[in-house]
């Protein structure tokens, strides 16, 4: 009797308990999320290791001499462990070395260049700030593989390569580059470190801007040395930004595909990721090893950085009253640098987009006289009868572009809604359970995809679509999309909600005021500027995504970037070129277009 | 020792005045406040002798030298001016332990280890704080904080030490205590010490003259006691003392020589100053510190208890008298029914008339009733 009295009790207070727990709107949404976020990684992630150890069907079959299907540590030995051919070192340690090679070093670029940058506009009197701020940030918003296809197209020559045609380089000043300069690590490390430098700009940039002045202040009064204060101040301060950067840098650059394939393969240097994608077509498991691979380097930087943001010199950040620290007087050093850095800026952002614009004129590859160029391959029609090459008319009188670009927005519209608002709440969840086990492991587990390989990512929902008979079209891109950019928007809702005090949100509560309208009306109005960030970073990032969907894209409705991608594997240089210019000049008035209407901008949430 | 003298000086932000036409002479050895309420100017003052900000016009001078002048082109830089600064949030250095935060300005003088270690030794010792010397500043708290940087500010012997609400920061209690510290430190070090806050009891208990400024302009640069007994003006009056000045208005009558003849409260009254009354217009108020509005059974004034406020050594007393709320502070715990009738006085020599029109002092001393 007293028994069941007491159990009775224990059972009232503990179905008191859940009720509670669940009436808080934060828990229901990091429970919700946990268990979507586990299905659309951890799943992907267990497929993956599955297929490492199963037999595909194709030449791995005959290869291993076992059936399709099997499960077999086949494709382990062969890729690690064969000396026959220098197989091992050929397809997997060669390239792994490439890879941490070209990771390093441009990682090592984008923080020397965007931290001097960002030192230069945070701490000088330098001329054209306002130029340089906004041009510099373009190569980020530019897909990653511009500057490697503007590398390839200015500098190649037929003495090198693939040795097909001169570009501007050698056709009109008659330079012709050597191999390493063109091809090969230093091109890809170079392109990849000025992709990424950008992001240091940001990251380091918004540390030295909300540095406390007075810190540097008070080193002045003791009388320290200019170059001592930077050296022995400044620099410690914004050292974990720093080793953050370069740890993030490393991851995308490792993961980087675009790059690598334009400027890499046509003299055979693989790093992983071509490699992987080689494999792909003949050996699908070891493929999967070595995104198995790149997926634990990845975690591996992931607890680095934890390790490093995490340390005993907490920076507290005190803001200070003085808001205006003495800027550096750089005297007659100013006009020069300035003017070096804008020079570099235009090579690196402008130019480009000239060579393609250039480049989708001429008629003849490797001419560059006015009576070689036409308007055609953009807006004339009868093209396929004149020329041997291409579509019939220009790809602004082509439904098939617009189409494509119709199927990119409509794409990028969605994956952005999805991931930006889902980021938010992730957001609210983690910074209202902050501290709790289930807030970090939603927090972790949203993370996860920015570790996955975009090709990879792309790979896996492939293999799991092909099991689930609804999933495939634009639901299937979206999807991916969604979950693959969802890092981007959730670490700017969780910084944009801890930044906000809990007593704004109790406010509402004690008013009586419902969550839904708290969301609406209370907590995004406040910090409408970072979560619009939050939904401008996946739009602009899937606008110019290529190694995410083009395994995934059918070829009856191609976006634009896969449409690139096919008419420069078909040789349609012009049009190529034509539609690179289409995407870019989308992408960066997407970009204006949103910042001026919201005042939300790149530089407010950053991601790889 | 030094003396720091600014001449004329200009603070604009654009079109935004933040100092206007101050000039200033800060004796050595001297521990001034520069008072006034957020926004006044007076960081911006502290900085720009210090060197952080440069001043729009005018001329700052320190033991005799030159460090700025707007006409001659002449901005010597922070580090040449000898000076110490304590920042309001510390501004320790995050990544340094204790000792490096402390060594550190004394690496920049060249000194040797032996000495650089000694001297670091004597300043933890002077701060009690030796047993923090290997913690980073996060690991310790706001007072202990306080502490470092004063050490660290201290460490090169300044001359002149400037300090920007260094107290603000902490809790009452420990506000209290480094106020005593402070005020030893400045007799031990022989140092002329600047020091903003907008508290004005700070100002009161620690300086030898408070600056008092409002929005740029200087109002008052006097001793504590001359500033709370003969206010320059309104404002002063009513930022400086707590609870705040009484304000009664009043009509003058007639004006000859050191005495007004006036009507306030509705009654008649004779104000008589201890030097002749400087202009005043028919309208005028008359301030009255509340410890000189005493409760006396018999006094001339009836008013009614609006609301009592014991704090144990005094109490204050708020009461109606008319239309106008009068306050008074009683020695002693003493409790008024709301609304009971009780009677008081204006006492002493210290009663200010103002001059209603541009609030300026007109003259000090005593008001009897007739």
């Amino acid at each position: 009797m007293e028994q069941t009295l007491k159990r009775k009790i224990t059972w009232t207070r503990m179905k008191g308990r859940l009720h509670a727990w669940l009436s808080k709107p934060a828990n229901i949404i990091l429970l919700v999320f946990l268990i979507a976020l586990a299905v659309l990684t951890l799943y992907p992630l267990l497929s993956l290791l599955m297929e490492t150890v199963t037999v595909h069907l194709g030449k791995e079959a005959r290869a291993a001499k076992l059936e399709v299907g099997a499960h077999t540590l086949y494709h382990f030995k062969r890729i690690f462990a064969t000396s026959e051919n220098n197989y091992s070192w050929i397809q997997f340690y060669k390239p792994f070395l490439n890879t941490l090679a070209v990771s390093v070093t441009s990682s090592i670029i984008a923080i020397l260049f965007g931290g001097v940058v960002a030192f230069l506009i945070t701490r000088t009197n330098l001329k054209f700030k306002k130029f340089v701020s906004a041009v510099f940030v373009f190569p980020y918003i530019m897909p990653s593989w511009t500057l490697a296809l503007f590398w390839e197209t200015f500098f190649k020559n037929v003495n090198i390569g693939l040795k097909t045609s001169n570009g501007i380089m050698a056709s009109v000043f008659g330079v012709f580059m050597p191999e390493w300069f063109v091809y090969g690590f230093f091109p890809i490390a170079l392109v990849l470190g000025l992709h990424y430098a950008p992001f240091a700009y940001i990251l380091i940039g918004g540390i030295l801007r909300n540095m406390d002045a007075n810190l540097e202040e008070a080193a002045t009064i003791l009388r320290t040395p200019r170059w001592r204060i930077i050296w022995r101040i400044t620099l410690p301060i914004v050292k974990p930004a720093m080793l953050s950067t370069f740890l993030l840098v490393f991851a995308s650059s490792m993961s980087a595909y675009s790059v690598p394939v334009f400027l890499g393969s046509p003299v055979r240097y693989y790093v992983l990721s071509t490699t992987m994608k080689e494999l792909m077509n003949t050996y699908k498991g070891q493929a999967y090893i070595i995104v198995g691979v790149m997926i634990l380097f990845g975690v591996a930087i992931l607890m680095l950085n934890q390790k490093v943001t995490n340390s005993r010199k907490q920076f507290t950040t005190v803001t200070g009253k003085s808001g205006q620290i003495s800027k550096i007087n750089l005297k007659k050093a100013n006009m020069p640098i300035a003017i070096l850095l804008v020079v570099v800026l235009l090579l690196v952002a402008v130019v480009p987009l000239v060579t393609f614009a250039l480049e989708s004129l001429i008629v003849k590859a490797g001419d560059y006289t006015p009576g070689n160029m036409t308007l055609d391959f953009w807006i004339g029609t009868g093209l396929d009868k004149r020329l041997d090459q291409g579509d019939s008319t220009g790809i602004l009188l082509n439904p098939k572009v617009w189409k494509a670009l119709g199927f990119s927005l409509a794409l990028a519209l969605t994956c952005s809604v999805v991931a930006g608002t889902c980021g938010i709440l992730v957001g609210y969840g983690v910074a209202k359970r902050r501290g709790s086990r289930l807030a970090s492991w939603v927090s972790s587990l949203s993370f996860f995809p920015y570790l996955m390989p975009s090709l990879a990512f792309g790979a896996i929902y492939l293999s799991m679509s092909s099991k689930i008979p609804w999933l495939h079209g634009f639901l299937l891109l979206g999807l991916v999309g969604s979950v693959k950019y969802l890092p981007f928007a959730s670490r700017s809702g969780v910084n944009a909600m801890l930044q906000l005090s809990g007593e704004i949100e109790e406010a509402a509560v004690i008013n009586g005021v419902p969550w839904w309208k708290r969301m609406l009306r209370v907590i995004f109005p406040i910090q409408k500027s970072s979560f619009l960030s939050g939904y401008l970073l996946p739009m602009v990032s899937c606008m110019r995504e290529l190694s995410l969907f083009v395994l995934l894209v059918p070829t009856s409705n191609t976006i634009l970037t896969t449409m690139l991608m096919q008419y420069s594997e078909k040789g349609w240089a012009q049009f190529g070129n034509a539609i690179n210019l289409l995407i870019i000049i989308v992408v960066l008035l997407v970009n204006f277009l949103v910042n001026k209407l919201t005042g939300a901008s790149i530089d407010k949430g950053v991601g790889g | 020792m030094p003396e720091i003298v600014l001449k004329n000086i200009a603070k604009r932000f654009g079109k935004f005045v933040a100092v206007e036409n101050l000039n200033l002479t800060i004796e050595s050895n001297s521990f001034i406040t520069l008072l006034g309420p957020s926004g006044c100017g007076k960081t911006t003052t502290l900085r720009m002798i210090a060197g952080l900000e440069t001043p729009t016009e005018g001329s700052i001078t320190i033991d005799g030298k030159t460090v700025f002048d707007a006409d001659q082109g002449i901005n010597l830089p922070p580090n040449k001016r000898d000076v110490g600064f304590l920042f309001q949030n510390y501004a320790l250095w995050p990544h340094m332990t204790v000792y490096q935060n402390i060594a550190f300005g004394l690496e920049n003088l060249k000194w040797d280890k032996k000495r650089i270690q000694d001297r670091v030794d004597e300043m933890l010792k002077l701060l009690k704080i030796e047993q923090f010397v290997k913690r980073y500043p996060a690991e310790l708290s706001g007072g202990q904080q306080q502490r470092v940087a004063i050490a660290r500010t201290l460490a090169p012997s300044p001359q002149v030490l400037f300090m920007d609400e260094p107290l603000s920061n902490l809790d009452a209690k420990l506000r209290g205590e480094m106020r005593t510290e402070l005020k030893r430190l400045h007799s031990d070090t022989n140092s002329t010490f600047v020091y903003v806050t907008h508290d004005q009891l700070e100002a009161m208990t620690l300086s030898t003259r408070v600056c008092l400024m409002e929005t740029g302009v200087l109002q008052q640069y006097a001793p504590p006691l001359e500033i709370y007994n003969k206010p320059a003006n309104m404002f002063v009056a009513s930022f400086v003392g707590n609870p705040t000045m009484n304000f009664i208005p009043a009509q003058v009558d007639s004006v000859s020589g050191n005495t007004v003849s006036l009507t306030t409260l509705g009654r008649k009254a004779v104000f008589t100053a201890e030097t002749p009354v400087q202009a005043v217009g028919k309208e005028a108020v008359i301030g009255v510190r509340p410890e000189f509005l005493p409760i006396r059974e018999n006094g001339a004034l009836k008013a009614a208890i609006y609301s009592t406020l014991p704090s144990g050594m005094e109490t204050t007393v708020k009461a109606a008298c008319g239309d106008t709320m009068l306050t008074s502070v009683v020695f002693g715990s003493v409790d008024y029914r709301v609304d009971t009738e009780v009677h008081m006085d204006v006492v002493g020599d210290s009663i200010v008339l103002f001059d209603k029109e541009n609030g300026k002092n007109a003259g000090v001393g005593k008001l009897e009733f007739a």
